[in-house]
């Protein structure tokens, strides 16, 4: 499978080279579903004039890109457009290459930790059992999910900056997967120094950390293992914190603090995307606007606690769970995070049997990401339409995510089912049973 | 007063004398302000006709000392205690109606945006913010207009573009903090406005010119600008001691040739529907003026009553002829109708342009991005420096990148630039820059925003019609006073200004307003959005708490019921328990609850189904 692997990456490069010959980027830069205010292109550039102006990019509300991400592309943006369309390219080839390790890092890991937990499988398990041959196509099904997922290509063609989180996010599970839990935690902790949500993925990490060093048949409450969840934690906190120290010595006062993480928490840009939050907070009456924020912004991290429960063996599964809650709930959720998902969705290729609406999910995708540039087109450009015809398409676009996701889960957590109780379960009168959830 | 004491009949000397000593002392205190009452007509080629009154007030006490500002005979004592409380030291207000067309019509004496305006500086204090909102509350109060709209997100502090226009240290008017400027593009300017305007001037409205002030006619008008300046200014040459200045400016431009056979012929009574009766006997001067320059060439016209005497001025090289009317002079046989007679119909012809003057407007299309385009002219021979200066609300999002100086399809880099990025519902953007204009030429800058989605409360009722942005200003010194009729800063009174020979001439020119519709959410389905985004937030979290609570076993699929087995099952259980029945209330409750219970059963048992498929 490495011919066609390495087949279907460069072709993945020379699509985007092609299409960055074409007008598509300068359309994509411009659509809400591509981009959103944290991770615009023109956004960051304006930042930088003002920068350059001597001017604080802080004191206004155009820019909300972290101090660090100031450095970045304002060394990024010296270079002419043609040479950023290249750095653009090559930070999607990094992040392919990333995803290849991960695909491949990941394979070894199922099948160890498969070899050390079969034990406990039932006899009529063999059959679900991950086979070395199946992992190996892994690296082949994960580069084809990143180089020709349109959701990915968009994010590049518009040169949106969630390209940068999405690589320090991808070599989080790297790390973690190759078991340097330490290092996996300072880009855990870097990825939410960026977008402020992905500091819940230090309780994966945690959990990660935990179970590699875990002898015998130690409980997840044990004192020791408290003691591990607490490094991990102490470890993202401590290089989080630096961070800031560091970017406010960088800018000089904590103005960009409200800038970046006050305007994710607080949704002051109600500029439409895909999302839950601008015609929630465009409609909302004004006494419970508060206490609405307080919600949806509590609804995105809530589900790490009874996710983390549950899939406490499972915490690569975890950390991809987590990730998909965010992209779905954040208050600015862009086609960045969409494609992040699907470049990571093959991984979970063993689960895909247990699903169950597959098709009806990939169909609302399919639709939404048609119809969304079409009505938006209809309600600013046409007038001929009015913002219901674009909030409905969010909303059919977040339901798609959640179902997914949820069918997601409900796969993987049957397979770990049949898996432990083997797939076939006879009544005592002989008649098939039904596998159903219970409490 | 004094001389009312002077001439009292003798006897009783020693009480009369101790009477005119206490009337002296007062009087040192009242009299020591004049009032002025002016009118200048000025017919322009376009055939409009504009009427500036100009009533004047100077008190020789200093603004700066609140407790001078005790006695009061001319000053109105409502704006007097307003000036007082809230620490101001200059301040000019400008309510304005329609748009001073300065191609066709030169320069006004006082140029105003369309809406109102008000900038005012404070004396040197801290908290001046907060000073600025009781004072705009205070003001909205006295002169009956929206200036309480004129909060931190529509004000900004110019740091070039508004100096103090009257008497100020060096060291004070460079220091921006104590300046505050702010429009309302969109107020309207009506009688409401009228009247408690002219309740601030000594004579009322009932005689002198004020009583021409027709609300009627005036609102008749093409345009129509008040105007209230307060600042210091000068007793006498030497400048020893500072005075308060206030001038109340009435400008009102009406177009007479379209109900007069074409002709530009106007009158008192035609263009205000009244004659003047009265002078104000508090006023020092009262006089009318008339620009009588273009009477000799055509069209020709002609004045009646005769004007007592022509003026031949000269304001920096460019002639002027005003014809002057003392008003007591034309009262004594019956009241004063001025007159002009045209011989001829007006045709239309190309006056001359002014020295500079600005155009601004929109671009793009849609609703998402935009851009805004002012294009600057500079008609004279010369190059001139000129300040630019814009105020942007904060919902339309302006990219500092895309500002662009052109002349001549060649970049200009500014000399100095203030641009202050504006934040979300706080303060707007504002910009001022200061760039050279070539001689003959045109100057365009431009710059492109972004239209923010706003709230579905902040949108204000009628949402589609847009939103204003207020005008953008010009200001230069100009080396000429072509088309220049504003008064001199070093005087207080028209007639003082008509010559002049100095050799720089400030100019403060206001643009057009802009109107930039946004995108509006639908304004009738607050309760559906909650409703649906939040039924999505509970679709995932409802799956996800199921599947992160419950587990997995093996059920009979034949054990499993369905609603309708259910349903009897219930009502057999009621049956066997005639307890219950004794208990009405009690039983009630319970049923219901076994209701809510099957339900939610069935719905499991539905997934149960779905589970099952697989």
């Amino acid at each position: 499978m490495v011919l066609p692997t390495a087949i279907s990456f460069v072709c993945g490069v020379i699509l985007r080279l092609a299409l960055f010959r074409s007008s598509l980027p300068d359309w994509l830069s411009t659509k809400t579903e591509v981009v959103t205010p944290l991770t615009s292109w023109g956004r960051a550039m304006e930042g930088l004039a003002l920068h350059r102006e001597g001017i604080s990019p802080y004191s206004g509300d155009i820019f909300h890109e972290s101090p660090l991400m100031l450095k970045i592309l304002g060394f990024i943006s010296r270079f002419s457009p043609n040479t950023i369309n290249l750095i653009f390219v090559l930070l999607d080839i990094i992040q392919g290459m990333i995803l290849l390790r991960i695909a491949n890092t990941f394979g070894r890991h199922m099948l160890l930790r498969q070899a050390t937990s079969v034990k406990n499988y039932h006899p009529d398990a063999k059959k679900n059992l991950l086979r070395k041959e199946d992992l190996m196509d892994l690296q082949f099904y994960v580069t084809v999910a990143f180089s020709f997922n349109p959701y990915s290509i968009a994010t590049c063609l518009a040169r949106s900056t969630a390209v940068f989180n999405n690589i320090i996010l991808l070599l989080a599970l790297y790390q973690m997967l190759k078991g340097n839990s330490f290092l996996s935690a300072v880009f855990v902790a870097l990825a939410a120094y960026i977008s402020m949500y992905p500091i819940i993925l230090c309780v994966p990490v945690a959990v990660h950390y935990f179970l590699m060093s875990r002898k015998g048949g130690m409980h997840y409450t044990d004192p020791t293992a408290v003691v591990s969840y607490l490094q991990i934690l102490g470890v993202t906190f401590v290089s989080l914190a630096i961070m800031l120290l560091f970017s406010m010595l960088f800018v000089g006062s904590w103005e960009f603090i409200p800038s970046t993480y006050g305007f994710i928490l607080g949704v002051p840009d109600l500029t439409p995307n895909l999302g839950l939050f601008w015609y929630f907070f465009t409609e909302m009456f004004e006494h419970f606007r508060t206490f609405f924020i307080c919600v949806f912004q509590i609804n995105v991290v809530i589900y790490t606690i009874p996710l983390a429960i549950r899939l406490r063996e499972h915490p690569t599964f975890l950390f991809y769970m987590l990730l998909y809650t965010i992209g779905i709930f954040k208050s600015y959720p862009g086609y960045g995070d969409v494609g992040l998902m699907f470049a990571l969705l093959p991984l979970w290729k063993h689960v895909y049997q247990y699903m169950r609406n597959t098709f009806v999910t990939v169909c609302m995708f399919l639709v939404c990401t048609v119809f969304a540039p079409i009505q938006y087109y209809l309600w600013i450009y046409a007038g001929s339409a009015n913002a219901n015809f674009y909030f409905a398409i969010s909303l059919a676009f977040s339901t798609a995510q959640i179902l997914m996701a949820t069918d997601l889960l409900f796969g993987f957590l049957k397979r770990e089912f049949y898996l432990h109780n083997g797939d076939k379960h006879k009544l005592p009168d002989g008649t098939d049973a039904q596998i159903i959830l219970d409490s | 007063m004094a001389s009312d004491s002077a001439n009292l009949p003798g006897g009783k000397i020693t009480f009369l004398l101790f009477l005119a000593l206490v009337n002296f002392s007062f009087t040192i205190g009242i009299h020591n302000d004049n009032f002025s009452e002016e009118l200048y007509v000025k017919p322009f080629s376009s055939g409009h006709v504009m009427f500036h009154f100009q009533f004047t007030t100077v008190w020789n006490v200093s603004i700066d000392k609140p407790e001078s500002f005790q006695h009061y005979h001319l000053f109105p004592k409502s704006l007097g205690d307003v000036l007082t409380t809230y620490k101001v030291k200059e301040l000019h207000l400008s309510q304005t109606q329609g748009l001073w067309k300065h191609e066709k019509w030169g320069y006004p004496p006082e140029d105003a945006p369309p809406g109102d305006e008000l900038w005012v500086w404070f004396q040197p204090h801290s908290g001046v913010d907060q000073t600025w909102a009781d004072l705009v509350n205070a003001l909205s109060g006295l002169f009956c207009a929206s200036l309480n709209f004129m909060d931190s997100k529509s004000t900004v502090q110019p740091r070039w573009s508004f100096r103090p226009a009257g008497l100020a240290s060096e060291f004070y008017s460079a220091d921006s903090r104590f300046v505050r400027y702010s429009t309302l593009p969109r107020e309207v300017v009506c009688t409401e406005n009228l009247t408690p305007w002219k309740k601030l001037l000594p004579c009322g409205s009932k005689i002198g010119l004020a009583s021409l002030l027709n609300s009627v006619k005036i609102y008749d008008g093409f345009y129509h600008s008040l105007g209230v300046h307060v600042r210091s200014v000068c007793q006498d040459t030497q400048c020893l001691t500072p005075a308060t200045e206030l001038k109340q400016t009435l400008t009102v431009v009406y177009d007479p040739t379209t109900n007069k056979n074409g002709k530009q012929d106007w009158s008192f009574q035609s263009m205000f529907d009244r004659t003047l009766q009265s002078q104000c006997p508090l006023a020092d001067t009262r006089k009318i003026y008339v620009d009588v320059t273009t009477q000799e060439t055509f069209p020709k016209f002609s004045l009646s009553p005769v004007p007592d005497f022509v003026l031949n001025q000269k304001r920096s090289g460019e002639e002027r002829k005003i014809a002057v009317y003392q008003i007591g002079n034309h009262l004594f046989a019956s009241s004063l109708n001025l007159k002009a007679m045209y011989e001829e119909k007006l045709t239309f012809s190309n006056s001359s342009l002014p020295p500079v003057y600005a155009n601004r407007f929109v671009t793009g299309y849609g609703l998402e991005r935009g851009g805004v385009t002012c294009m600057i002219y500079n008609t004279m021979s010369s190059n001139t420096t000129v300040i630019f200066m814009e105020t942007v609300p904060w919902f339309l999002r302006v990219y500092f990148s895309s500002l662009r100086i052109e002349n001549d399809g060649k970049e200009i880099k500014p000399y100095k630039i203030n641009f202050i990025p504006a934040k979300d519902r706080a303060n707007p953007y504002q910009m001022e820059l200061v760039f050279r204009l070539f001689a003959n030429s045109v100057t365009k800058i431009t710059y492109s925003f972004e239209r923010a989605f706003l709230k579905w409360t902040e949108y204000p009722p009628d949402a589609n019609h847009g939103f204003y942005v207020s005008s953008a200003v010009v200001s230069t010194v100009l080396p000429v006073a072509s088309q220049y009729t504003a008064t001199s800063q070093s005087v207080s009174l028209l007639e003082e200004s008509f010559s002049d020979s100095s050799s720089s001439f400030f100019l403060r020119l206001h643009t057009e307003t802009l109107l930039v519709s946004l995108p509006t959410p639908d304004f009738s389905m607050p309760y559906n959005v909650i409703c649906l985004a939040c039924t999505v937030v509970a679709i995932a979290f409802g799956s996800l708490h199921n599947l992160t609570t419950r587990d997995f076993t093996a059920s009979d699929p034949s054990k499993r019921k369905g609603l309708v087995a259910k349903l009897k099952s219930f009502f057999k259980k009621e049956k066997e328990s005639p307890e219950n029945k004794l208990d009405s209330k009690e039983e009630e409750t319970p049923s219901q609850k076994d209701k809510d219970n099957s339900k939610s059963e069935e719905k499991d048992s539905k997934e149960k189904d779905g589970n099952s498929e697989t």
